[in-house]
């Protein structure tokens, strides 16, 4: 009997040692990583893994890898759902990534929180000029980068030249302004009892409320600089935009509403193709979807119209950048891979095989010109970079982490007919101004 | 006789713990250590990577006192138990008394009420979104026929729960194995006993099969009340972006914790309402314990 308890328990004894072992020797993480050739090995991690993105940021890869001969920058594919909880647990770990493409919203909260690295020893002066500043700018918390932006994305209003030949208006004059918006609309509606054979227009497919807010106030809820003394979502211009909004669905029609909805995700039966819907706000890559399932669509691109006269076309975008994780075994090899990844030859390669917008303002514009777009693509891309000029960023300040979780809700009731708009505002401006006050 | 020899008894509680060997140095290497840590980073401002300080009972106090989406998203939680766990018990128990009788043709019945357990995660979910859709799905289609119009199931507050539920009743085939299982192991001569005594299907299986059955039931009850309490997936897929929405209805507690730990970086707050969840769940595990001696018939067994 007592042979066999001190076998067991030597047994258990050894089997946790062993596995206490295993668990020290992969996390050796100080001294860079080297191959068989001697090259520093840079670990990357990013998302790309579908058939279009995965061939392009391997090629953006093995130039960079060809392109010298002291670095061998090895690409990762981690799912949308997981790359970012597996790379935190990574850097508790003591064993990141080198590099990671992260959404650029957060960026200033990763920093605050020691997750990316600060990556203003290796930047000069000028190297921020040549991104978009509203890019930049997101990158930074108390004036430092921690992410180098890669790409990005805006939103525009496509539409239908012939219908709008069709019912007397002028095809190369796109609305202007949101009254316009709402004429041009009504005139394109070709109502057929209670439903719609053909829709004008409808504001919340394609882009959320927000989009709206940002549009007519021309900055976020925040004061400048992201600064969260000032919280500015009960406004009176919030409630107005609300109420026109909710306007829209109330004339249209829930059902129809719904309906259309449905088809609009289902992607090819997008009635934007099959000329049942008028305009759309979407983002410019929308363009690929229409070449691949509506070649022949006669159709334009204009940038938001306009709140009222003089306002602004602001728009809305996001996007991702490229940092260096806290404990990165080589951040000097890793920021030459940056460098590269975010240079004006990496961006527009990647500009023109994805039609993406990316925050190379040179790349950017380089792309626009490119002969591998068809005239049509070429114009869209103009107009996509152009509007990068007026499109705002909404990070998420460190005092406010995920705040549109504290809006979304009140907003969504507001929609449903629970909430006037007033009452919705107030409550959201209530729970984001405590959110603030907690993480003060 | 030399001291090695063992009696039968030990010798039996030595192969025991041999045979859950595997399970115990598991728990021990992989499970206990961060157990114990999430326990300890509760009572801390933890954020993975930069802070880790001692804040006492700070995280448990605002969660309990100030945070009004703690309490949606246990209340969610809650609706979604008590509805769920009752109404899959029912269904897992019908379908498998169903198709418990000797039809032809019973094992493609069989199979095909398996299948929906063989499928599983996201697919399913996104195959349920485009079902429910409100317009063009196709259970707002069948309800079209027999002149129900059919509410708008996932954007719709009011029925975004019951869309979920309506979904795991689709998917009760894993637990009716088990019923089914366990109903072919109740022996023929007390049915023919109670046949003789002239007792109706009905009785028969209120008074046999469902006694027979309530270790199962038992079982099944507890696995699912603390599988319910879990629930993250399906919100988190089918709430569009992850929010919970529309109205923070499907912002379930397990969906909460995560955006506290992954999106606010706030991991001793998730912390502290993991344990939070396991008090309640360990609870309720506790009083299911003690109830069962009441209901739960176990053959064999010394009284």
């Amino acid at each position: 009997m007592k042979n066999l308890r001190i076998f067991l328990l030597i047994l258990t004894s050894t089997t946790l040692m062993l596995s206490a072992c295993a668990g020290f020797q992969t996390s050796d993480s100080s001294e860079g990583q080297t191959n068989e050739e001697g090259k520093t090995v840079v670990d990357f991690w990013s998302f790309w893994g579908s058939e279009i993105r995965r061939p392009i940021i391997d090629k953006i890869v093995a130039d960079f890898n060809a392109s010298q001969d002291e670095i061998e920058v090895k690409h990762t594919y981690s799912p949308w759902g997981d790359i970012w909880t597996k790379e935190l647990a990574a850097i508790a770990a003591g064993n990141p990534p080198d590099v990671v493409i992260n959404d650029i919203n957060a960026t200033a909260i990763r920093g605050k929180e020691n997750q990316a690295m600060n990556l203003s020893e290796f930047i000069d002066d000028d190297f921020s000029d040549k991104f978009y500043p509203e890019l930049w700018n997101a990158t930074l918390y108390e004036g430092d980068s921690y992410g180098i932006p890669f790409n990005t994305d805006t939103r525009v209003l496509f539409y239908n030249k012939d219908t709008f030949e069709e019912v007397g208006l002028d095809p190369e004059d796109p609305p202007e302004t949101w009254e316009e918006l709402e004429e041009y609309a009504a005139k394109l509606d070709v109502k057929n009892g209670d439903d719609y054979d053909r829709l004008g227009f409808y504001p919340l497919w394609g882009v959320g409320y927000d989009v709206w807010l940002l549009n007519a106030n021309g900055e976020n809820y925040f004061g400048a600089d992201n600064n969260v003394d000032t919280v500015n979502i009960n406004t009176e211009t919030n409630v107005e935009v609300l109420n026109w909004l909710k306007s829209w669905r109330d004339r249209i029609g829930e059902d129809v509403v719904n309906s259309y909805q449905a088809q609009i995700d289902s992607q090819q039966g997008n009635p934007f193709f099959s000329g049942d819907l008028a305009m759309l706000v979407q983002q410019p890559t929308f363009y690929t979807q229409i070449s691949e399932y509506a070649e022949d669509l006669n159709f334009g691109v204009a940038p938001l119209p306009e709140y009222e006269p003089g306002n602004g076309h602001t728009s809305w975008g996001g996007g991702f950048v490229a940092e260096i994780p806290e404990g990165s075994s080589d951040p000097e090899a890793a920021w030459e891979f940056i460098e590269y990844l975010t240079g004006a030859e990496a961006q527009e390669y990647w500009a023109v095989q994805n039609f993406d917008n990316v925050a190379n303002i040179e790349a950017a514009e380089a792309a626009a010109q490119s002969d591998e777009f068809s005239e049509e693509g070429q114009m869209v891309y103009q107009i996509a970079v152009e509007s990068m000029e007026n499109t705002l960023l909404t990070p998420a300040p460190v005092e406010a982490p995920g705040f549109y979780n504290y809006i979304n809700p009140h907003v969504d009731e507001f929609f449903l007919g629970s909430m006037t708009a007033e009452e919705a505002l107030a409550q959201a401006q209530a729970d984001v101004e405590d959110l603030i006050e907690s993480n003060q | 006789m030399g001291k090695r020899k063992l009696t039968i008894r030990r010798k039996e509680s030595i192969y025991g713990y041999i045979f859950i060997m595997p399970f115990i140095v598991g728990f021990f290497a992989f499970t206990a250590g961060p157990l114990l840590f999430s326990l300890a980073g509760s009572f801390t401002d933890y954020n993975i990577t930069s802070r880790m300080d001692f804040v006492g009972v700070e995280n448990y106090q605002s969660l309990i006192v100030d945070d009004g989406l703690f309490r949606t998203s246990l209340w969610n939680t809650i609706y979604y138990v008590a509805f769920s766990v009752p109404l899959t018990t029912l269904g897992a128990i019908f379908i498998s008394a169903l198709l418990n009788q000797d039809v032809p043709g019973i094992r493609v019945f069989r199979t095909l009420y398996y299948l929906p357990a063989v499928l599983s995660g996201v697919g399913v979910y996104l195959l349920w979104m485009q079902l429910l859709e409100p317009g063009t799905g196709m259970v707002n289609l069948l309800l079209g026929w027999v002149g129900i119009d059919g509410p708008n199931w996932l954007y719709d507050p009011d029925w975004t729960k019951p869309s979920l539920i309506l979904m795991k009743l689709w998917s009760v085939g894993g637990s009716m194995l088990l019923y089914l299982a366990s109903m072919q192991g109740v022996s023929r001569s007390l049915y023919e006993a109670a046949e003789i005594d002239g007792a109706s299907r009905w009785r028969q299986f209120i008074h046999i099969t469902i006694p027979m059955i309530t270790p199962v039931i038992f079982f099944d009850v507890v696995t699912s009340l603390i599988g319910g309490f879990q629930i993250f997936q399906e919100a988190y897929i089918m709430s569009g972006n992850g929010e919970g929405g529309p109205a923070n209805s499907l912002l379930f507690y397990n969906l909460y914790m995560w955006n506290q730990a992954f999106e606010s970086f706030d991991m001793g707050y998730a912390m502290a309402m993991s344990w939070i969840l396991f008090v309640i769940v360990f609870v309720l595990t506790l009083i299911n314990l003690k109830l069962a001696p009441r209901w739960v018939h176990y053959e064999g067994e010394e009284k």
